[in-house]
């Protein structure tokens, strides 16, 4: 590959804006660089990339990731929209079941979004545009008659910034559960005798179990959710979502907003999940990625995924240079 | 002498405390508050102008103290020019300031241009003069000279006024051109508060030591005075009608014990009546409990403040419903465009259009279609229709409010629009809203113009509306309810509407009634106030708790 630049200023300005990430993503990621359109065949010219950052074409193998068994998501050409902004070009990549994978990459690059295409929580945002495939255990999500309750209650989500509702701890984690109807308390169901509120103490203690979170708040359950440290609300809304026991997980910069006590419980819960469940979480920590993923995706300006590959191989001996140039700090 | 500019002037970091300079000044201070505070007293007739404290008038008194603080301020000004305390002016008043002052002087200069010299035409040049002076000084002059000079001589000249009686007790002035007469009982203590508040503002930018601390200052007192002047102007109303209507109000109030039969039962075993007895209290006030009539010894509002209760609730119970449906619809389901903004515009129109128009839409259309009679039931619909726009525009702008986090988190966890509306967002804008009601209940619940024309027949009524009672009872046919005299579409009197009549039926000087009427209204609306306040804290609680 050509000269590597020295690193440019993008590396104060990605450590800093995390906060912005989402909205980041939605809107710089390509404006800032309106030519960036990188074929993956890369036969086209040369691609322009941001200052710092290793003039070079993709190649389709280093996304090739080999795994045993079948994929838990399937993504297969997704391209996302926002107007015109052009924020994920052609993603291809499979997720293996039960396994943490991380996605990394420096801010704007369209991760956060791709992350939430795997739920379809960018049908929330009216100028965004999703085409492609997204494939959940072989079934398509993008697809007509897909029952979006069904399809969030199997993906769960996990926000940047914790986002507890303004309720007791109880309620926060069993809100998922008692409006899918899953749990019946309150008046008509007490008086009818339906009432599962054992069923709920149960569901309750055990969410907030697996989040690691239910020997601090064991005694004050009926307190409101407001009331806890950042990392606490953190765990509480991991355990808001394990509560409709998901399948996958996504997780957007989970910690990014807490201290790195917090940050470290975190990680710990996120490797204990991977046993159960499929973990997909966005990072702009790489040591972060490094401890906790099996598996690292590595998505570079302009929304395209570089890289993806055991997370191992990534760190060690990343194929791609701008790869190496990004994980070694030369920009991003 | 320095420039004063900020490059040359040493700043210190510890200042010498000016002990002389601080304590003039605040006294200074102090004592132009008081004049404030006399002026007010003085101009509601509290402490009228001529009343004689100590031997002087009040007038006086505060014409004295004016020129105390006006004289004081020039003279700290001068002393603090010369060196002779430890300030730090700045170069220039400000422009603030001077336009403030500029003001000031060119009202002066053209009141006596005007009044005093008779210059017909001339007056707005002695006036663009004097204020542009009085403007310049400030501007130009270093701040310590320039404020205290021009705010100073300007509360001296109003102190000497008043003191030497050019403006006092007996004072009459009636201007060319205008049809008003001004007397020295509103002149003096105009002058006297105006003044006070100038004065007071001075005095506190001397006693910060000019420069940041003393503009500081300076607008602490200012802007605490108008506040301290704001809340005086609301107590001194609701006191005046407490003080008026306590009296009328409270007449004829009887209360005592007596011994009676308190519960009795039959028990089957005995099959006899027990019957136990005690102390009962009884308690009649007959300004709330009795009608209007020529039978009543002391004539009662009860009547009218049934009718504002009810109508009251009637339009709550129409308004917020419809209200926080609307909002909910065009904050969470409508596409945000020209749609919703032009729904916003015609409501923010709605809430202004004046009530009278809703009345005469009430008079036109509801009345005929509900038993061509006025009746409460229109009155309700139509204070409900001025309720609605105020509860749309509260409701959305608190369900817009709400953080979208929530919204995604519960999308997050597949739940669906609706029930995400339902039990995260609504509760999370609860406080809003009835803060919007509580708004709205203080404008529907004082209004004249629509009950007059949709509600009430007849001023003075003797008869309780009553809606929950009305003859109500079951019978065995359909519809296994009867109601024989129907209430909601019989006329009602309200209380604003009772004051607006017994103020125009001519009762002249006896407006004991008309003032005892008003502190039950003001009392109704403040216990609807007191209904709302409970609620929002409660919701509120329940956000935070």
């Amino acid at each position: 590959m050509s000269e590597s630049t020295p690193q440019s200023q993008n590396d104060a300005q990605s450590t800093t804006d995390g906060a912005t990430e989402t909205a980041a993503d939605a809107t710089a990621g390509t404006s800032a660089e309106p030519g960036t359109g990188a074929p993956l065949d890369g036969d086209a010219g040369p691609d322009r990339t941001t200052a710092g950052e290793t003039d070079e074409r993709l190649r389709e193998e280093w996304t090739q990731y080999q795994f045993a068994g079948e994929p838990k998501l399937s993504v297969e050409d997704l391209d996302v929209y926002y107007g015109d902004d052009h924020a994920i070009q052609s993603v291809s990549m499979d997720i293996p079941r039960n396994s943490v994978t991380a996605l990394i990459g420096p801010s704007g690059c369209g991760k956060s979004t791709f992350l939430r295409s795997l739920n379809r929580m960018n049908d929330r945002i009216n100028s965004a545009r999703v085409e492609g495939s997204v494939e959940l255990d072989g079934e398509e999500i993008y697809q007509d008659g897909v029952d979006l309750v069904e399809l969030r209650k199997r993906v769960g989500m996990v926000f940047q910034a914790p986002n507890p509702f303004p309720k007791s701890i109880r309620d926060n984690v069993a809100y998922g559960p008692r409006k899918h109807g899953e749990l019946r308390t309150g008046l008509v169901a007490r008086l009818l005798g339906r009432d599962d509120s054992e069923a709920e103490a149960e569901l309750v203690e055990r969410s907030l179990r697996q989040a690691a979170l239910y020997e601090e708040v064991e005694d004050r359950l009926d307190d409101n959710a407001l009331g806890l440290s950042g990392g606490q609300q953190q765990r509480l809304c991991i355990a808001r979502c394990l509560a409709v026991d998901p399948e996958v997980i996504l997780m957007d910069e989970p910690a990014s907003a807490l201290d790195p006590i917090a940050t470290s419980k975190i990680e710990d819960l996120i490797e204990e999940l991977a046993e159960d469940y499929t973990v997909v979480v966005v990072t702009h920590n790489m040591q972060q990625a490094a401890r906790i993923s099996d598996q690292t995706a590595v998505f570079l300006t302009g929304g395209e995924l570089v890289e993806y590959d055991d997370t191992d191989e990534i760190f060690e001996n990343p194929e791609s240079q701008r790869v190496e140039d990004y994980i070694t700090g030369k920009f991003g | 002498m320095s420039l004063g500019t900020r490059f040359d002037s040493e700043g210190t970091l510890v200042s010498e405390e000016s002990v002389t300079r601080e304590a003039v000044s605040g006294g200074l201070a102090a004592l132009a508050f008081a004049s404030f505070i006399v002026g007010v007293l003085s101009l509601f007739q509290y402490l009228p102008v001529d009343t004689a404290v100590a031997g002087f008038t009040v007038s006086t008194l505060m014409g004295g103290g004016l020129t105390l603080v006006g004289a004081g301020t020039v003279v700290l000004g001068l002393a603090s020019y010369a060196g002779r305390f430890e300030t730090s002016p700045g170069h220039t008043g400000g422009v603030a300031s001077a336009v403030f002052v500029g003001l000031l002087w060119s009202a002066v200069g053209g009141l006596v241009a005007a009044q005093t010299l008779g210059l017909s035409t001339l007056w707005p040049a002695v006036a663009l003069l004097m204020g542009g002076v009085g403007a310049g000084v400030a501007l130009v002059a270093r701040e310590d000279l320039g404020v205290t000079l021009s705010a100073g001589l300007f509360v001296l000249l109003s102190g000497l006024v008043v003191v030497t009686g050019v403006v006092g007790p007996g004072w009459r002035w009636d201007p060319n051109g205008f049809s008003i007469v001004a007397t020295g009982t509103v002149g003096v203590p105009v002058i006297a508060l105006f003044a006070g508040l100038v004065g007071a503002w001075v005095a506190a930018r001397v006693y910060g030591g000019f420069g940041a601390q003393g503009r500081q200052t300076g607008a602490y007192v200012l802007v605490g005075t108008n506040a301290a002047g704001m809340l005086a102007l609301l107590v001194a109303v609701v006191s005046f009608i407490v003080v008026r209507g306590w009296g009328p109000m409270t007449e004829g109030v009887r209360y005592g014990l007596y011994w009676g039969p308190v519960t009795w039962f039959n028990p089957p075993v005995l099959d006899t009546w027990v019957i136990v007895e005690g102390p009962i209290l009884w308690f009649y006030w007959p300004f709330v409990m009795e009608g209007y009539g020529l039978n009543i010894p002391i004539d009662g509002v009860l009547p009218a403040i049934a009718g504002t209760f009810w109508l009251v609730v009637g339009a709550i119970v129409f308004a917020v419903p419809l209200g926080v449906g609307a909002a909910v619809f065009l904050t969470e389901y409508a596409e945000q465009g020209r749609f919703t903004f032009l729904v916003e515009i015609s409501t923010n129109g709605l809430w202004s259009t004046p009530s009278i128009v809703y009345g005469l839409f009430g008079l036109a259309f509801l009345v005929p279609r509900l038993g061509n009679t006025p009746s409460l039931l229109s009155g309700q619909l139509v204070l409900g229709f001025m309720l609605l726009p105020l509860v749309v525009i509260t409701s959305r702008e608190s369900l817009k409010s709400v953080p979208d986090e929530y919204r995604d988190a519960s999308a997050a966890l597949g739940v669906s629009r609706w029930e995400t509306i339902k039990s995260v967002v609504l509760p999370a804008a609860m406080p809003g809203v009835v803060t919007g009601v509580i708004l709205g209940v203080g404008r529907i619940a004082g209004e004249t113009a629509p009950i007059l024309l949709v509600t009430t027949s007849s001023p003075f009524s003797a008869d309780v509306a009553g809606v929950i009672q009305g003859g109500f009872s079951f019978v065995s046919s359909f519809p296994f309810v009867t109601v024989p005299t129907l209430d909601l579409v019989q006329s009602s009197n309200a209380l604003p509407y009772q004051l607006f009549a017994i103020i125009g039926a001519g009762l002249g000087e006896n407006l004991d009634f008309a003032w005892g009427t008003a502190l039950v209204l003001l009392l109704v609306v403040m216990s609807f106030y007191a209904v709302g306040i409970a609620s929002r804290v409660y919701f509120r609680r329940k956000l935070n708790a």
